[in-house]
């Protein structure tokens, strides 16, 4: 057996063409010629010459019950109304990010600028670069979740990590490490504010978000609640004096974190309500 | 390999004429004008065309059956999903891009609607208590023995669910890996990686049925 079930290096260079072949078929229908190199393998290898044949030939079909097809026929045309197709990926994430700018605007003219005057101009770029990237790439990541079919060029996950990754490496980097003076009692203070100010900004991106169609509700849940906490972050950066790096990295960088994981657990209660519901 | 014309009989009685393999869900060899129809029909679905309903679940039922099947113990299960997953279809039917290919964005639902019966079923399962009879068990997907559709469910049920989900997508409903990708939101990359380990799996598989 152990010498059978080994697949030979040779084999795995089929699994490219297979690929192409693949490829081929899905935009012309027809499967692309194989190299003279793997035709000649295939020719002396059984175990690919069958799993060659086996993908390529016709896939048997599998019907449901004529009661049933009807029955779904007659739903769908019943309910038949013309709908307006939904605006491209790169039109929803511009709708995000226009919301994160309108509401965030109003919110630092309302608390004052005291972050902007304690921030040198190397800090204000820094972080703001980072906050600025953040929100557009969590913005098409909403945008690629609510429309299926899309590719993902970043993944969900990947882009809740980078943004967290980079928001903590700029504040470690930029921001200077003073001794805690009232680390706590400021500290709980902004953590709030952000928590409160993330709520209503996840209420306003979920309303734009459940005109699509939600797959992954956690992960939606998740990269909602991130945009909403960075928003709430990036009012405090530009609105609150302590601007050092334990403050700025464990409360501004737990509003970020709190409502992350609000996210996540929203989405999935949902999605299990729903679930059971359907 | 590819191209015979068949007759086959639809679900609402009609007979339609297609050039396809006798029991082939995709026709191989008009497959990029038959695909190249969909995006066609799916416009005139969200203006309320009832006939490009009946002639896209005509297209489409046979690939999201067979889809459902892949990974259903029984016939009444994969038929729950099919229902559901045409429902889910309907109420997202706004979501879908007349210049985007329509195979993903369908599968893209399927998969959803797969997951979420699956996360049902186990839920309902661990809630089950002993009874002192035994219900009538469901019917089973049941093939002739030896038949392409049997072999087909034995050489799927030798591969891991994440595998499995693959190669029917690929072989199925013959989505190219960037469009399984776009169903799974996921990357060429990572299917590729399944598919290749599939195929390691489906060779051994082969072999040892062929001896």
């Amino acid at each position: 057996m152990s010498m059978s079930a080994e697949i030979g290096t040779d084999c795995r260079l089929i699994d490219t063409e297979l690929d192409l072949a693949l490829i081929a078929r899905a935009q012309s229908g027809e499967t692309s010629p194989l190299s003279t190199q793997a035709r000649e393998h295939i020719r002396n290898c059984a175990r690919c010459r069958q799993l060659y044949a086996w993908l390529f030939e016709p896939t048997p079909s599998a019907e449901s019950s004529p009661e049933v097809y009807r029955r779904v026929q007659q739903q769908l045309k019943s309910s038949l109304t013309p709908v307006a197709p939904q605006a491209a990926p790169r039109v929803l994430a511009a709708q995000f990010l226009v919301v994160f700018l309108l509401f965030a605007s109003p919110a630092i003219a309302l608390m004052g600028t005291a972050g902007l005057r304690e921030m040198s101009a190397l800090q204000l770029l820094g972080i703001g670069s980072v906050l600025f990237c953040g929100a557009a790439l969590l913005s098409w990541s909403l945008a690629w979740q609510m429309t299926p079919g899309s590719l993902h060029r970043v993944p969900a996950r990947v882009a809740v990590v980078t943004l967290s990754a980079g928001f903590l490496a700029g504040i470690a980097i930029l921001f200077p490490w003073h001794a805690p003076e009232a680390f706590l009692l400021r500290g709980w203070k902004c953590l709030k504010t952000g928590i409160l100010m993330a709520f209503p900004a996840a209420l306003l991106f979920w309303l734009l978000v459940r005109r699509g169609y939600a797959m992954a509700s956690g992960m939606l849940g998740g990269t909602l609640g991130t945009i909403a906490g960075l928003l709430g972050v990036s009012v405090l950066q530009l609105t609150c004096d302590r601007q050092d790096a334990a403050h700025l990295m464990v409360w501004h960088g737990g509003v970020l974190l709190v409502s992350t994981c609000l996210g996540i657990a929203v989405g999935r209660v949902i999605n299990r309500v729903g679930r059971n519901a359907g | 390999m590819f191209g015979s014309t068949a007759l086959f009989r639809c679900h609402d009685g009609r007979r339609a004429e297609m050039t396809q393999e006798a029991g082939s869900i995709v026709p191989q060899s008009d497959r990029a004008a038959w695909e190249n129809e969909l995006p066609g029909l799916m416009v005139r679905y969200q203006q309320g065309d009832p006939i490009a309903v009946e002639e896209l679940m005509r297209r489409l039922s046979g690939m999201l059956m067979r889809f459902f099947s892949g990974s259903c113990n029984s016939k009444s299960d994969a038929e729950d999903l099919f229902q559901e997953c045409w429902i889910r279809i309907h109420r997202a039917r706004h979501t879908y891009r007349p210049t985007e290919p329509v195979l993903p964005w369908l599968f893209g639902i399927g998969r959803h609607t797969k997951v979420d019966g699956y996360r049902r079923r186990r839920r309902r399962e661990s809630r089950e208590l002993l009874v002192a009879e035994l219900p009538e068990p469901p019917i089973r997907l049941q093939h002739e023995p030896g038949s392409e559709s049997e072999k087909f469910d034995r050489l799927m049920e030798s591969l891991p669910d994440s595998q499995r989900e693959v190669i029917l997508m690929l072989k199925v409903s013959g989505m190219s890996l960037e469009e399984v990708a776009r169903a799974t939101s996921s990357t060429v990359g990572a299917i590729k990686q399944k598919a290749h380990r599939a195929y390691e799996k489906l060779r051994l598989v082969l072999e040892r049925e062929s001896s």
